[in-house]
């Protein structure tokens, strides 16, 4: 965290003690005589000198650690900013390499004096690739954009539970041909909450959408929503899949951090959540076991607070 | 020894390394091509290659880990990273463990085509002068 220059707090022991010591010399030389007075006097000028010298130095201290804690966020800004770029590098590159093939071997097919069918399929496959793969670089940049945007929150009075079931249902249509089954668990009498819907939505689809594919076949995905002592609001989205390894668990929260294959996950979708919850004012955990599955709580205030939120 | 070199394409993007086979061998180079590092090596071991076409990011294991094996058990074959991963760490890292050229996605044709050429170059005349030495 950035220290902040406490100078002046400092700089007031300068004059406060010393000054204590003068107004005790007052009453001694009225009373005493100048002896005891005028040796207070010189503990005073002393202890001015010794006060005076030791605030400096740590004025001078705290100066040095400020100007180290502004390197220190600078270098974790330029790192971020490197390990940005190599993730939008590496997902945008692959699928161009792909189109740059696909248009070398398009051109390839026509340059035959009499293309035939075989040639006319291949072109249209090569066509067909280009498509997929200017979507997929589509679907990385507007992910970037939509991570970048900061929109502040709409708010509005939301059902939450009437807001996770219109997701659960929309995943649910999509997974039950896999033998996925969707288990409900909604706290009755959850009061309405300050939030963002579109954004809110955003959070659940993502997370619905991600245990889906961690289930793959045959298996559970829990929706819960509780409301414990603490007045917030959770929303509890659990899997039976294949579960995150220890050693990523830190890190899938980073932008471009995926485990899934080419061209089936940005690595955008767990950041984004995470950054919109904290936009919402609220927290987002993880528990996860490799072969169980995993947990995703999302704890959210029941009124949002713009100031906090920030 | 073959008059053109033999070529394994490792990446696990399928599509990139179909379509590249595909060029490849309409520049007459033969190639074969495999998505994991795992499965390349089972491939050099029943096979003999001279250019390895090698990608970064990989699942299990990276083409970096790869490549180090390879040129432990395998000093013979010249290594090209193919990677759309740009980092200066790991191109220094690639010519510390011997590779033989770092390229970035995308690229031409062409240009892929000429490296294997020039790696292939320096394979046959690493191999004449080991042999010689031995002679």
């Amino acid at each position: 965290m950035l220290n902040m220059l406490p100078t002046d707090s400092y700089r007031v022991y300068i004059l406060v003690v010393p000054l204590s010591i003068l107004l005790l010399a007052v009453p001694l030389w009225i009373y005493s005589g100048p002896g005891p007075g005028f040796a207070a006097l010189v503990v005073a000028a002393f202890c001015f000198f010794v006060i005076s010298s030791l605030v400096r130095k740590v004025v001078k201290a705290r100066e040095q650690e400020c100007l180290l804690d502004l390197q220190l966020i600078q270098s974790q800004k330029l790192a971020a900013v490197g390990e940005l770029s190599a993730g939008i590098a590496h997902e945008i590159n692959n699928p161009l390499a792909i189109i740059a093939q696909e248009v070398e071997w398009a051109r390839h097919q026509l340059q035959a004096e009499k293309p035939d069918g075989k040639s006319l399929a291949e072109l249209k496959d090569s066509l067909d690739e280009i498509t997929r793969q200017v979507d997929r670089c589509r679907e990385v940049t507007h992910g970037i954009l939509d991570f970048a945007r900061k929109r502040d929150p709409l708010v509005q009075s939301t059902e939450i539970n009437k807001l996770v079931e219109d997701m659960a249902k929309l995943v649910e249509r999509e997974v039950s041909h896999e033998g996925i089954c969707v288990i409900r668990q909604y706290e009755k009498d959850l009061p309405p909450a300050l939030t963002d819907p579109p954004l809110l939505r955003q959070i659940v689809l993502n997370l619905l959408n991600n245990a889906a594919y961690a289930v793959g076949q045959n298996g559970t995905i829990s929706v819960e929503t509780r409301m414990p002592d603490n007045g917030k609001i959770e929303i509890e989205i659990s899997d039976t899949g294949c579960g995150i390894p220890k050693e990523d668990l830190n890190r899938i929260f980073d932008p471009f951090f995926t485990t899934k294959p080419p061209g089936k996950g940005t690595g955008l979708g767990l950041s984004l959540c995470h950054s919109i919850v904290i936009r919402l004012g609220g927290t987002i955990a993880v528990q996860s076991e490799q072969g169980k599955g995993s947990a995703f709580t999302v704890r959210l205030p029941l009124e949002y607070n713009s100031h906090k939120s920030r | 020894m073959s008059a053109r070199p033999k070529v394994l394409i490792v990446d696990d993007e399928e599509r990139f390394r179909t379509t590249l086979h595909k060029l490849l061998a309409v520049r007459k180079i033969d190639a074969a091509h495999v998505g994991s590092a795992k499965e390349a090596f089972s491939e050099i071991a029943n096979n003999d290659y001279d250019v390895i076409l090698l990608d970064v990011k990989m699942p299990e294991m990276d083409g970096i880990q790869a490549l180090g094996r390879i040129k432990r058990e395998n000093p013979q074959i010249e290594v090209i990273i193919l990677t759309g991963h740009a980092s200066v760490d790991a191109a220094i890292e690639i010519m510390k463990l011997g590779g033989y050229e770092y390229m970035l996605k995308p690229c031409a044709i062409d240009e892929v085509v000429g490296k294997i050429e020039s790696a292939w170059e320096r394979k046959l005349i690493r191999g004449g002068k080991t042999m010689d030495a031995n002679s």
